[in-house]
């Protein structure tokens, strides 16, 4: 179980996030909505302390590292315990995409070079990518990227993977590539939060959903109820907006 | 003017006598430099209090004043350094005993650090940040992850400013002539003295440090090209 508790985090004067709680349960996959600048990319930046909040707590299972306690080792043990899709993918450019994989299962892990190899392999072959293992990262689109850095989070096989808008810097055209493969890893049990603008997806996928806006959750709970029957008015302004989005016409 | 051409063969030979001691002071400089200008990049890059402006204050007076003024204010300065020090604790050291090739090796390192330092940390800032946070977030701890994943890529990344620093180094280490090292520029004095053949002897040594240059070039092309081939083709 992932629990945040009272997460404050201002860049200089401005307040991001005011204070957020959050419950994620084992096996859950709770999709993070809201509009650009409410603090959601933050939150989940927060939860790995690739920002580091001001106030508030991170328990991850038996781990809980408060801010004001929290030293150089907690984080790392934290980090270890979670693993990140980044919306640039930043994958490693000097390295294969299995080298890639590789990395935190040798460097971190220390697992021996053939074991890592071997898992490596799976998470590739599991995203589709079973044929590129000896691609350097300029060599594959954007989707095929993507997908490398999905892998890379995979193989190590952690307590939860946390994806920062995960679709939004591909082409229309990839996001679905991307998007099957998480939708594959989400049924295999593996908690996971997602930080997205797919509001479909986030309706067939997650079981859980949270709305923020602001830097506070204005709203969470079951995608039926959240996408179907809305309690506040900002929630269903945000989802009229978005929803329209969807049905252009020219 | 006469010129003997054979002569400049006969010059080029002897010359050749020297070039150890050039590549020596090159390469251990630049070896230094690159160790020294790590550490200033980093302390740069870091912010780390106090250091960080001691490291901007030496790349600024390094850069600041001729390579040929290091030289002196090590050579000169450096033995009376070591004498009031050894003087001030009764031991029997003397600055004397020091090899003036360590005053050179020390003074020239000074210089290489400041130049390397700057090549070094725009290396690391050509690097994207969200390759050092994905090294984060799978586990890694800093000195891992710039090992690992920001070095090598700032290293592909600086290599034409790296050779050009090289190559400066190779033809600034000429100035150890100043304090009777003996390195090619030297040595083609004394062969140019001995034999009154000044102009034959220095477009022999020409020809050897724009030799050696070609075959830094070369070097590095062959390098480059190897140590890219991640950023070949495709989609960036």
């Amino acid at each position: 179980m992932i629990k945040l508790s009272g997460i404050r985090k201002t860049f200089g004067k401005q307040e991001v996030l005011k204070g957020i709680d959050l419950i994620v349960e084992q096996g859950d996959v709770v999709a993070i909505l809201g509009p650009s600048g409410s603090g959601k990319t933050t939150l989940l930046r927060c939860i790995n302390y690739l920002e580091r909040p001001n106030e508030g707590e991170v328990a991850i299972n038996q781990l809980k590292v408060n801010v004001k306690r929290a030293s150089k080792q907690d984080i790392h043990t934290l980090r270890k315990k979670t693993a990140m899709v980044f919306q640039n993918y930043n994958l490693f450019k000097h390295k294969t995409a299995l080298e890639n994989v590789m990395e935190g299962l040798v460097i971190v892990q220390k697992l021996p070079k053939r074991q890592a190899r071997e898992l490596a392999v799976q998470a590739l072959e599991k995203v589709g990518l079973g044929g590129k293992l000896d691609e350097y990262p300029s060599r594959l689109s954007g989707g095929q990227q993507q997908r490398v850095g999905i892998a890379r989070a995979l193989a190590l096989n952690p307590e939860v993977i946390l994806f920062d808008e995960p679709t939004s810097a591909l082409d229309p055209e990839l996001v679905g590539e991307v998007l099957a493969v998480i939708r594959k890893i989400a049924g295999e049990g593996i908690t996971m939060i997602i930080v997205t603008h797919e509001m479909a997806f986030a309706r067939d996928v997650a079981s859980h959903v949270v709305f923020m806006d602001g830097g506070v959750v204005v709203e969470e709970g079951p995608p039926h109820q959240l996408f179907g029957t809305p309690k506040e008015e900002r929630t269903r302004q945000f989802l009229k907006r978005s929803i329209q989005e969807w049905s252009y016409s020219i | 003017m006469k010129i003997d051409p054979v002569f400049i063969w006969t010059a080029f030979v002897k010359l050749l006598s020297a070039l150890p001691m050039t590549l020596f002071i090159t390469a251990i400089s630049v070896g230094a430099g690159l160790v020294i200008g790590s550490i200033i990049a980093l302390l740069r890059i870091y912010k780390v209090p106090v250091l960080q402006h001691l490291a901007a204050f030496y790349v600024t007076f390094i850069r600041g004043t001729p390579m040929l003024m290091h030289l002196f204010l090590v050579y000169f300065g450096l033995p009376a350094l070591i004498d009031a020090v050894s003087g001030a604790f009764g031991w029997t050291f003397k600055s004397s005993s020091v090899p003036i090739l360590v005053f050179v090796l020390i003074a020239f390192s000074i210089t290489a650090g400041a130049y390397l330092a700057e090549v070094i940390r725009s290396g690391i800032l050509a690097i994207d940040k969200g390759q050092l946070e994905a090294a984060y977030a799978i586990g890694m701890k800093t000195p891992q992850a710039l090992w690992r994943i920001v070095f090598p890529q700032a290293f592909a990344v600086s290599l034409p400013n790296l050779s050009n620093s090289l190559i400066g180094m190779l033809h600034g280490s000429t100035l150890a002539f100043t304090v009777t090292a003996v390195e090619i520029f030297a040595e083609a004095n004394i062969v140019a003295t001995t034999n009154w053949k000044y102009f034959e002897s220095f477009i022999a040594a020409a020809l050897l440090y724009w030799g050696i240059t070609l075959l830094i070039e070369k070097a590095v092309a062959v390098l480059e090209k190897r140590i890219n081939v991640y950023n070949r083709g495709g989609v960036a």
